[in-house]
Parts: structure tokens; sequence; C-alpha cells
């Protein structure tokens, strides 16, 4: 309990901001596209700072090991519970234990609002791959709060 | 090959996170409302309801009592409530002959370390939100205040200062039906 | 043996209100029965600290009667938490401030799905505070 908890605290407000809000003008969708991308942004940036000096991996697995692992526990403090691939550029992290789900059900109450949460997350993953040369489309499911899948297509060039 | 060297020290780079989420914030911000004085308004605003939450987070983590007076306050927030949520410890100074009115001076900014505020963007107060935050926080523990920034280091000035002024007291609110 | 909790915030709302060895009801309507309390405990508390010989911070902490203890804890940032127990629970203000802590901040604040100034909601937290009080010894 202390771990200091401040991006998270940003990261509600944000979501407030973009989806609640009675100045902005953005219908929900429109509102997810944007919290989306600033996770990209977000994502790509902060992996060119914390792997500036290392080398690229040697290949995707590694990569998404890496991810699931040492990116996963700077931002949400644990690792992906389960790693799942296809070998065709298919990948399913399944977090058993979602952080910032964690604090609102362990039921289905307000999964509703999940995708709401899920879009930052879901952006910050795919702008963190873009950075270590990946193109990718990443969606998220949620069966049970605060369990949650982030499913990642490659795009093969 | 070289494995990749583990990420540094767990609260830098959670601030880091930090720092670079808020300046992905702010350039969206600029991109909504184009205005810069409406940006600061905006972010006053989330500043505030950040405020209100972690303020009880603040109280059960540190477990203060009420301050006895405005100088208490302004120590607290300086030497415990920034050093336990960004790890800074601003300088308390410039009281208000009153006492009033002091200023916080931000020095390192975490907020704006990896920032260059584009040249015409002179209107904009970048971390505005902090103003937000302290006014949500001491408005819970029953002090209305204004919080405003004097100067920034982003716009050339030599500090980044904050003012902190005392408005009033407010009161628990009365039952209904009595006086 | 623990009766029942209220939690007020710093407005007068009762966020929140559950029993559970509590064999007779005050025979009110709920929303009287919050107006009351607060308005008793806002007196209470007020009256208490005139009489106070010196300035006290804490203010009051408990009343009893011949079948109940009346318990309360307030926080600097006025959410008022009352807990009514049997009359042989002792000092139970560090339990109190362990629920505000561990359940409330952690469960209400820390979810953003929860307003702070509306009765709460989640079922989280109510799991997590039925969790809490059960096993408190005194439960």
């Amino acid at each position: 309990m202390n771990d200091e908890y401040i991006f998270e605290y940003l990261h509600m407000e944000m979501v407030d901001q973009f989806c609640n809000s009675s100045d902005s003008n953005d219908d929900i969708n429109t509102a997810i596209k944007k919290l989306e991308r600033l996770g990209f942004t977000v994502g790509q940036r902060y992996i060119e700072k914390s792997t500036k000096d290392i080398q690229r991996f040697k290949d995707e697995l590694e990569t998404m090991k890496f991810v699931c692992k040492e990116v996963w526990n700077v931002v949400y403090k644990k690792q992906i519970d389960n790693l799942r691939t296809n070998h065709h550029g298919v990948y399913n992290l399944h977090d058993y234990k979602f952080r910032l789900l964690e604090q609102m059900s362990h039921s289905n109450q307000y999964k509703e609002h999940a995708p709401k949460y899920l879009a930052f997350p879901c952006g910050f993953l795919r702008g963190a791959l873009s950075g270590l040369g990946f193109d990718c489309v990443v969606t998220a499911e949620v069966t049970k709060m605060p369990a949650c899948k982030f499913l990642i297509q490659i795009h093969h060039s | 090959m070289s494995r990749p060297s583990k990420p540094g020290d767990p609260r830098k780079v959670s601030t880091e996170l930090f720092t670079l989420t808020y300046g992905a914030l702010v350039t969206q911000l600029i991109k909504d409302y184009e205005d810069e004085q409406e940006v600061n308004k905006q972010l006053e605003k989330m500043g505030y309801n950040i405020g209100i939450r972690l303020i009880e987070d603040f109280l059960a983590r540190s477990n203060t009592g009420r301050c006895n007076d405005f100088r208490e306050t302004a120590e607290t927030i300086a030497k415990v409530g920034f050093r336990m949520f960004l790890n800074i410890a601003p300088v308390v100074t410039n009281w208000s002959p009153s006492g009033d009115t002091f200023s916080l001076l931000l020095d390192p900014n975490p907020l704006t370390e990896f920032v260059e505020l584009p040249e015409d963007k002179y209107k904009l107060n970048y971390s505005n939100i902090l103003c937000g935050v302290i006014r949500g926080a001491l408005e819970m523990v029953q002090l209305e205040v204004q919080a405003w920034f004097v100067s920034d280091q982003l716009k050339g000035d030599s500090s980044t200062e904050m003012r902190v002024k005392f408005i009033r007291k407010l009161e628990d609110a009365v039952p209904a039906g009595e006086d | 043996m623990i009766f029942n909790l209220y939690i007020f915030d710093r407005l007068g709302t009762c966020v929140l209100y559950a029993e559970w060895n509590r064999k007779k009801p005050a025979n009110l309507p709920k929303d009287e029965e919050f107006q009351n309390m607060y308005g008793m405990l806002f007196s209470l508390r007020s009256f208490v600290k005139r009489l106070s010989p010196l300035d006290c911070k804490d203010g009051f902490l408990n009343y009893q009667t011949s079948k109940y203890k009346l318990h309360y804890y307030e926080t600097p940032s006025g959410l008022k938490l009352v807990m009514n127990t049997s009359t042989d629970v002792g000092d139970i203000r560090e339990t109190l401030r362990q629920l505000y802590g561990q359940i409330y901040v952690e469960y209400v604040v820390k979810n953003p799905l929860c307003p702070l100034d509306k009765p709460i909601t989640s079922d989280f937290f109510k799991d997590k505070l039925e969790t809490f009080i059960k096993a408190l010894p005194f439960y």
C-alpha cells in the first residue's frame, strides 16, 4: 500500500475529463479514441527513454516477453499473468488483476465502464510496441473485473 | 546479444511515466481548446478533482491531524504532501506580512522535466494542475484558498513560483432544520 | 458486538449505512434516522468542545448508555465514522482509522466510479467492509 498512486489519479481524471466532462463535446467513441492516441504517444516516448541504450530483441516473442515483464511492472506494478501466441503475430496477454480496474470491482458491477479505462492502456501498449519496431493493433476485453485480456495483432510487412 | 538493462529506480520511472502522460494531456487540451486561458482553466479543474481524492489518501497514509495554523499547513503541503506524491520538497517562502499568503518554489519541477514551451504559448501555465490539486485538497480540510503561478522557468523566469492565498475557513454543514 | 455503522461525508450526507446485530430498528424512516444522527453528532460535538476546559483537538470520542456504546471518529477531511457496539467494547478509534485508511480510501477514493459525495454503491467496497468487520475481535 506504500507505493504512490499519482499516475492512477491522473489517469482517472483524464478519463473523466474526456468521457464525462460537460465542457467536452465529444461522444464516448471520440473520447475513447482520444485516450487511445494519448496512450500511444506516451507508450512510444516511454520506450524511447527506457530502452535508449539497449539493442533490439532477437525476435517478436522476446520483445513481447520484455513488455509483459519489465514494461508491465513499471506501469502496472506487476507482470502479465499469462502470455499466449499462435506464432503468427497474434498475442494474448492476460492480466488477472489489472491495476486500473482492481479498485473498482471484482464482479460484473461497473463492467460497462471498463472500455474507458482500457483505452489509454491499449494505446500505451501499441505505442510501446511501435517504439520497439512492431506495427500492430491492440484491443482489450474484460471477462470478469478486474481481469482483462489484451489482444495484439502484429502487422507483418 | 545483451539483455536489456532493468529499468532504473522504480520511483523515478513512475514519475517519468506521470510526467510523460501529463505532457501528452496538455498537448491534447491545447488541441481541443486552442485558447490557452481555457486550457489553464481545464487543468486547474482537473487538479481540483484530483486534489479532493488525493487528500484522503494523504491523510490516511500520513496520519496527520488538523494543522494548527496556515504556516503549519504550508509546511505540511511542501514537506509531506509533495514528497509523498511527487518526491520533491518545494521551499516555502515569501510570506505576506499578514501571514495569509505564501509561495512554493518548485525547483526542480518534475512536471516539466521533458518540456520546452513553444514561444507563442506564453499565456499557458503548464503546471496549472498543481494549483487545482492544492485548492481541492485544502478545501476538503476546510480551508478555502486561491493558488496561482507568478513565474515559470519554462517561460525563462529564474524560478517557478506558486502563490497560495488563504481566503476563509469553511464550516461543517449545519444539519437540516437548524440554524 | 457490533450493531451498526454510519459514514457521513463533510456535508452531512450519509454515504454508507450497514448493520449487523441490530435487532430493534429505530422505527424511523432511514433518511430521518440519518438526519437525526447527523444532527445529534453536530450538536454534541460543538457543545462538548464548548464545555472543554482546554482546547481539544479530538472532541468527543464516544458515549455510552446501559445498552450500547456509540464510537465516533472524524478525519481532518470531515468524514465521520460512527459505530454502535455493545457496552463491553473498549476504545476502537484505531479500528475506525483503519477502516478509513484500508477500506474507504482503497475502495472508494481510488475507485473513480464512486463519487465522494453520494451514497456508496460499490459492491466490492461493501464486500471488503463486510470482511473487515467480521474479522474484528469484538464483532
